[in-house]
């Protein structure tokens, strides 16, 4: 008997602590921060492809259409609106209207509406440029747009709240469980990529030995700062791939931990800041560290950000 | 005796005013904390995270395994001693690995572009790729000439990214696709044929550089295959067939 009831017990809590942990309403602070933040990169990131459309989306170019497409097996699951655009000023049109929802995205406006089409624009960049010249930060770009779409994501920071607000609209924002869901698959996706990512270099000599910073840094091509100056400090060399390594295998676990959490998000912000000050990949830098705020609690993101977006909203005549 | 209710003056409805609805107030938010939706609902969904999860687990997961030869197994040689392909069969296949990401998963994946590796800088950082190149026109001048990636013609440092992955995943892509960059390039450029290099930037080890050896020194470029291509000739556009000139009409 004692058995039974023990096992019912065990499995209802299990119940509990899952309910908690997906479906627990919070306040959207934080997904509407990473709304804005996502927002901003992926209209930056989209119109880089301005300035040379047509080489890299166009029916022909670099890698024509119809061979992006062999090279993906002709899959009909992998899709893109730019494999069916063929006049160049409709190219330009679609273009066009996608950084539209870009930028709607950053400012807020219909915010829902567009995280949805954000996200099967940036779909549709990326498989066109799958393979060819696509790179992690297509990846992110993809994983931040997918996960802003599930929740109010225009909740806060944003111009549908002013409106709100101008239109006599004043009960406070409500917390809200699709923002929870959505936050915790983001974070659950980030553990998923650091734990693979480490596993990967664990499987390379170089890291293995301490010496992979060093490789990584000495590569003129992604070189944006010279550091070839660490050639004299292989020891610091040594400590930052060691230290790379297990901060990403140990990712998944020590984030979740309050004591751990802060020294986890940390290292992250140094190695990505890395990466973008020294590696020339600013904006898969960026994208990494807004998807890591993820780990941010509500209060902490409202404590930080709610005055200056306090004085925006002044400025914009909603709030005395 | 019956008793006789006193008849009672038909009561007139008065005019009144209409019946107050009562107002609808919106419902107070839910605090912060609770747990949110109906049971049922919450199945759902917790079933659709698991199998959202398994995906976005199980592509990395597949992507880093390879088939394995048998403990034990000697791969067969030729007469030179060069290792040859193990026999049909003898590879061992991760069979949940590869069934999940590409069968079961895969259109998901797909869909959400959520098929990858996250394989950064691993297993190894390695040199990049340079593609460098030389159109000239049908009687031989050079008309252009340049590299990609590169930082001078390249801005800003995402659109030199953008191309640097040009000239690193044609390694993956295989020959077909330098021979659309080359036709790219006589297209933009004009000319009538285009020379490529495709070169790999080695890196040099600490000790090299601190002996005073450039990153760009000459012997750290190595070039790896070379593509000649000539300009497709362009399609001419159909001509009008001229009919014969009539003479006047009625």
């Amino acid at each position: 008997m004692g058995i039974f009831a023990d096992t019912r017990g065990y499995f209802a809590e299990m119940w509990q602590a899952w309910n908690k942990f997906w479906f627990q309403s919070v306040d959207p602070a934080t997904l509407c921060l990473i709304r804005l933040l996502a927002g901003t990169l992926l209209f930056y990131t989209h119109l880089v492809w301005s300035l040379d459309l047509q080489a890299f989306l166009g029916q022909e170019g670099w890698l024509p259409v119809e061979y992006i497409r062999r090279v993906q097996g002709e899959q009909w699951s992998v899709w893109s609106v730019f494999f069916w655009i063929k006049p160049g000023w409709l190219l330009w049109c679609v273009h066009i209207i996608a950084l539209l929802v870009f930028f709607c995205l950053m400012i807020g406006l219909f915010s829902r509406t567009m995280a949805v089409l954000a996200f099967l624009f940036a779909v549709s960049y990326a498989h066109r440029v799958s393979p060819g010249a696509f790179f992690g930060l297509d990846k992110t770009n993809c994983m931040l747009a997918l996960y802003l779409m599930l929740g109010p994501c225009g909740a806060r920071y944003s111009l549908d709240s002013v409106r709100r607000v101008r239109k006599g609209i004043t009960t406070p924002v409500a917390p809200s469980t699709a923002a929870n869901l959505a936050i915790r698959l983001l974070q659950v996706h980030l553990c998923i990529i650091y734990f693979f990512s480490g596993l990967a270099k664990y499987t390379g000599e170089n890291w293995h030995a301490g010496t992979a910073v060093w490789w990584a840094l000495a590569n003129q091509e992604y070189q944006s700062i010279d550091m070839t100056w660490l050639a004299n400090w292989p020891l610091l060399v040594a400590l930052a791939t060691h230290a790379t390594v297990f901060w990403e295998l140990s990712y998944w676990a020590l984030v979740w931990n309050r004591f751990t959490r802060p020294l986890v998000l940390w290292m992250a912000i140094f190695v990505h800041a890395g990466i973008a000050l020294f590696m020339g990949m600013i904006t898969f830098g960026v994208a990494m560290i807004i998807a890591n705020l993820a780990f941010l609690t509500p209060q902490t993101v409202r404590r930080w950000f709610d005055p200056l977006a306090g004085r925006v909203a002044r400025l914009l005549g909603a709030g005395k | 005796m019956a008793k006789f209710e006193p008849s009672r003056p038909e009561q007139q409805p008065r005019p009144t005013a209409p019946p107050q609805q009562p107002v609808k107030k919106p419902a107070p938010p839910r605090p912060a904390g609770e747990i949110g939706w109906h049971p049922v609902w919450r199945w759902f969904v917790s079933l659709l995270i698991v199998l959202h999860l398994l995906a976005v687990f199980c592509a990395p997961w597949d992507l880093s395994t390879q088939a394995a030869l048998p403990p034990g197994f000697i791969p067969p040689t030729d007469n030179l001693g060069r290792q040859l392909p193990p026999p049909v069969g003898v590879l061992q296949e991760p069979i949940v690995t590869r069934g999940l990401r590409t069968w079961f998963f895969r259109h998901y994946l797909n869909l959400l572009y959520l098929n990858h590796g996250y394989e950064f800088f691993a297993p190894d950082p390695n040199g990049s790729h340079v593609i460098r190149y030389q159109i000239r026109d049908s009687g031989g001048r050079e008309v252009a000439g340049g590299q990609f990636p590169d930082l001078k013609a390249q801005w800003p440092r995402l659109l030199y990214h953008r191309h640097m992955m040009l000239a690193a995943q044609t390694g993956d892509m295989g020959e077909e696709s330098g021979r659309h960059y080359a036709q790219h390039l006589l297209a933009v450029n004009g000319g009538q044929s285009v020379r490529m290099e495709w070169i790999i930037h080695k890196l040099l080890p600490p000790q090299d550089v601190k002996n005073g050896k450039k990153l760009d020194a000459p012997e750290t470029y190595q070039v790896l295959a070379n593509i000649q291509e000539v300009a497709k000739p362009k399609p001419v556009p159909e001509q009008p067939v001229a009919l014969p000139p009539t003479e006047g009409g009625r």
